[in-house]
């Protein structure tokens, strides 16, 4: 706290209008199995100071891991001269929205703190996935599996009074396995599990069952899938495919700083303009929830790093655009209040725009009634290959675990179903949406230098009626 | 520093550590972000930390120390012991290169003149106006500076220092919603540095990009720009890594001696390339970086390798640790003999593709992948570039190594955000290659 005011203090005294410092420590360790064998331990433990300044209209931003005085008074220094230096090269200046502050201190708990867990034991937890995969008896001859758990302390100061504490337990465990039966090879790359809170929530959630299904899933895939159907057909697709549609086919269009061009060198533009919000983007069916807030999500946070509240956005509601996401900055240009959607990966990050947990909310259908009427059809389960062109709106994503629909009932699996088509389409297709919620977790990538946010995409199962699907 | 890594060295032999390695580092990096013509923020990094990688019978650690007091780094340092006691081994260890090794200079990796640079805005300035001078309305990238000093001990007689500077700049200019161009420039030395030219080729690009109309989808004979090939190169640098193909993630796997692209096609990583942007002196264990034939005229000849992999697989280190995970420092594809407008009238009908990203694949082990254009794409049709838009790559990375057709003759040294490890490729023209796009 006092290395924080003395940052603050100090970038005021330098000419600063606006000067915001950011303590951050991560504890942690990592632990990784491959093809059996444990390739050791990773021990983390970094902590620094990143300092932002607004000067003459001009952004700077400096970071030192070095926690002296003479050190962080350098940084200062550095981010007042480059923020006065790059006004000059600015058109307008840069302002931030008005906001309420507040001064708070909050914590998530763990039940089972992996700080007094040994890394044998939380190497057990990757032994019990090789054990209940070899159990399957599938042929899995490549397994990289790793457990990560890592403890984020912050500490949030800024000039308008904002001072914000925060104790954050991560805990994730992914894996990738690889199936060969039959002559042929399958694969379920990057799968994670994670969430925020104590050792606890990875055993309930036991990842070795997410394990053996996919392997089981792969080999019948091998021996029993046969090609896609082709053409328009109707797809239902699973929580964990809406939750990668909704994140790169809403949410990051959403984003103001992407809206306003800030983002166009490296992540892109947006097909989204400010003058969009009130105009239709899906059906009715379809509402789309950013939520920060969700208990012991891998996307949790209370308070935003500009020190502002969170609270639920509604990027879609009943298919009309409604909010974007924004910071102080953006939330300035577009005459609102910012909505917390400002975050940094770590001390040496500036804040920017970014998704928390972001999903297709439900509706108000069971699983069978989605597609008892589908008379052919594919449910999407899981997928592989995805992406999404710069300004959002051209996506493609590959079935991994798939299954043919016939006449409202689910029959065998199919190989690599592909869904390509634009952002408009696809959520004016959705003619249906589920009950029940389901997250999955992943790595947001965005910024420059790139900044890896812990983020869940989910939402209901959603049935999509007359889509192009293709077959590789 | 070094006395630093002394004092860690000697505590980890005292603990009762077996091999040790000590890596230091200072660096000193600076970013000018700019967007709509202006800079939207510019930032200054200073670090100061070390790596540590200690192995005990076997077991293996590592962290990364920020807080360098004495009494941090011995608490460190009974922490892994502590942790690693009732580890199991990993049984397919083998150690680390035994130094001491002497180093040679690479030329053209220090310029003083970068560290004693006090602004760099004017090249932000210069590059914006050069692309807006070419037809662009709206100019954003990203200028970085760096300076790095690297400070290697280890428990087998390493001691070795390695001082490196480089700038670099990313610019992307738009005409309009649709119609954008991106350019590079990399460089380890101030002379070298051309913000210009990166600037000159947004511009142009996306000037020549105006008004696209829908692309087709099908097989095509696709010239990829060097920024475009550099994309495919950087992520099938990631699968070059021993590490990589034992847990699944490489194309490349059991396929040692066999024939993985066309003949035309050499591919190395060069760790001492002058002026190469990912070049250093030496290895994370201290092995003098080298040049590696990866594939040679088509035949896949060695996986990226540290001392352990290596003497687990029976052969020599390719000095490319990663203690835990080999890596490329510069992939290279050596050029061929064809000027850019001979590559071009070779084309009858095809595809110029100027810039992908988001690469992603299907099936790592297989190589199925798709990529999406960005920035100008441009359908060939008898010597002349029709702007086409909306339009993905999709296909397998061996089998587009393998439809390589002719190469240029000018080699272009690519880093930036999709590009993480620099790669030097020239103008490629792949015949065949997977054209979708969306229908609704």
């Amino acid at each position: 706290m006092d290395v924080l005011e003395f940052a603050v203090e100090k970038a005021l005294e330098l000419g600063a209008s606006y000067a915001e410092a950011r303590f951050e420590e991560k504890n942690g360790t990592s632990l990784a199995i491959k093809n059996g064998n444990p390739e050791g331990l990773q021990v983390l433990a970094d902590r620094g100071i990143g300092v932002r300044v607004l000067v003459d209209g001009g952004m700077g931003f400096a970071s030192t891991n070095v926690l002296t005085r003479e050190s962080v008074s350098e940084a200062v220094r550095k981010a007042v001269k480059l923020a006065r230096a790059a006004s000059k090269v600015r058109n307008k200046p840069i302002r931030f929205s008005d906001e309420d502050f507040h001064r708070v201190s909050y914590k998530v708990k763990m039940k089972k703190d992996f700080r007094d867990v040994s890394p044998e034991e939380k190497l057990e937890l990757l032994k019990k996935i090789e054990e209940e995969v070899k159990a399957t008896g599938v042929n899995v001859p490549m397994r990289y599996l790793m457990y990560s758990d890592q403890l984020w302390k912050k500490e949030i100061l800024t000039s308008e009074g904002a001072y914000v504490k925060s104790k954050i337990p991560r805990v994730s465990v992914t894996y990738n396995l690889v199936v060969f039966e039959n002559g042929q090879m399958e694969q379920a790359p990057f799968v994670q599990r994670a969430f925020s809170g104590g050792l606890e929530l990875i055993e309930r959630d036991e990842p070795w069952k997410w394990a053996v299904k996919d392997a089981q899933a792969l080999k019948r895939l091998i021996y029993e899938g046969k090609r896609p159907p082709e053409g328009k057909i109707d797809l239902v697709i699973s929580p964990e495919v809406a939750g990668i549609a909704v994140h790169e086919s809403v949410g990051h269009p959403y984003e103001a700083d992407r809206i306003f061009g800030r983002e166009a060198a490296q992540a892109g533009e947006s097909f989204v303009k400010p003058n969009m919000l009130g105009e239709r983007i899906g059906s009715e069916v379809v509402t789309v929830i950013d939520d920060p807030t969700i208990p012991n999500s891998w996307g949790f946070y209370l308070y935003d790093d500009e020190g502002v509240k969170a609270r639920p956005r509604y990027l879609i509601r009943d298919g009309i655009i409604t909010e974007f996401l924004t910071n102080r900055e953006y939330a300035y240009k577009l005459g609102q209040r910012s909505n917390a959607s400002a975050r940094a990966i770590n001390y040496n990050r500036e804040p920017i725009v970014r998704m928390a947990n972001t999903y297709l909310a439900p509706g108000d259908y069971s699983f069978e009634e989605l597609i008892e009427d589908v008379k052919l059809g594919v449910y999407m389960v899981s997928f592989n290959e995805w992406n999404i062109d710069d300004r959002r709106y051209q996506q493609r994503y590959i079935g991994r675990e798939a299954y043919l629909i016939e006449n409202g009932e689910l029959k065998h699996p199919v190989r690599r179903p592909i869904l390509e088509i634009t952002t408009r389409a696809l959520w004016s297709s959705v003619d249906a949406v589920g009950k029940e919620v389901e997250f999955y977790p992943g790595t947001c990538g965005k910024g420059e230098p790139g900044q890896g946010v812990p983020v869940w995409m989910g939402g209901a199962h959603a049935r999509l009626r007359e889509v192009p699907l293709r077959r590789p | 520093m070094f006395e630093l890594n002394e004092f860690i060295l000697k505590k980890a032999e005292e603990l009762g550590f077996g091999d040790v390695v000590v890596l230091g580092y200072e660096t000193d990096r600076r970013q000018v972000r700019f967007a709509n013509n202006e800079i939207t923020v510019a930032k200054n990094w200073h670090e100061r930390k070390v790596e540590l990688f200690v192995e005990l019978e076997k077991r293996i650690a590592s962290t990364t120390i920020t807080e360098l007091s004495e009494e941090n780094i011995e608490r460190t340092l009974k922490t892994l012991l502590a942790n690693m006691k009732g580890m199991a081994p990993k049984e397919d260890y083998y150690g680390i290169a035994e130094g001491p090794f002497e180093y040679r200079n690479i030329p053209e990796t220090f310029d003083r003149a970068i560290v004693e640079l006090d602004e760099p805005n004017d090249y932000v300035e210069t590059a914006i106006n050069t692309a807006l001078s070419e037809g662009a309305k709206r100019v954003a990238g990203v200028l970085y500076t760096d300076h790095d000093r690297v400070y290697l001990t280890t428990s087998n007689g390493v001691e070795a220092f390695d001082e490196g500077t480089g700038i670099e700049i990313s610019v992307r200019a738009f005409v309009g919603d649709l119609e954008s161009g991106h350019g590079t420039n990399s460089a380890r030395v101030l002379k070298r540095f051309d913000p210009e030219s990166a600037g000159r080729k947004a511009g142009e690009i996306a000037h020549m990009a105006r008004d696209p109309v829908q692309g087709p989808e099908g097989r095509f004979d696709v010239i990829f720009d060097p920024l475009a090939f550099a994309n495919l190169l950087s992520y099938m640098s990631f699968m070059t890594s021993a590490y990589a193909a034992e847990a699944g993630f490489s194309f490349l796997v059991n396929k040692l001696g066999q024939k993985v692209a066309s003949e035309i096609v050499t591919i190395k990583d060069v760790g001492n390339m002058p002026n190469g942007y990912g070049s250093r002196k030496f290895d994370d264990e201290g092995v003098p970086t080298r040049e590696t034939t990866i594939i040679e005229k088509g035949t896949f000849k060695t996986f990226l390798l540290n001392t352990s992999l290596a003497r687990k697989y029976g052969t020599e280190t390719t000095a490319n640790a990663g203690l835990i995970m080999p890596h490329a420092w510069n992939i290279v594809l050596e050029p061929g003999d064809y000027s850019k407008a001979e590559l071009f009238s070779e084309v009858k009908r095809g595809i110029y593709i100027t810039n992908v990203w988001y690469t992603r694949f299907q099936n790592y082990v297989t190589g199925d992948f798709s990529t999406i254009p960005r920035d100008g794409i441009f359908l060939i049709e008898n010597g002349e570039l029709r702007p086409i838009r909306n339009i993905r790559v999709s296909d397998n990375l061996q089998r587009i190594l393998e439809g390589i057709k002719a190469l240029g003759k000018e080699s272009h040294h690519i880093h930036w955000w999709e590009v993480s490890t620099p790669v030097s490729t020239p103008y490629v023209l792949v015949e065949d290659v997977g054209i979708t796009r969306a229908t609704k």
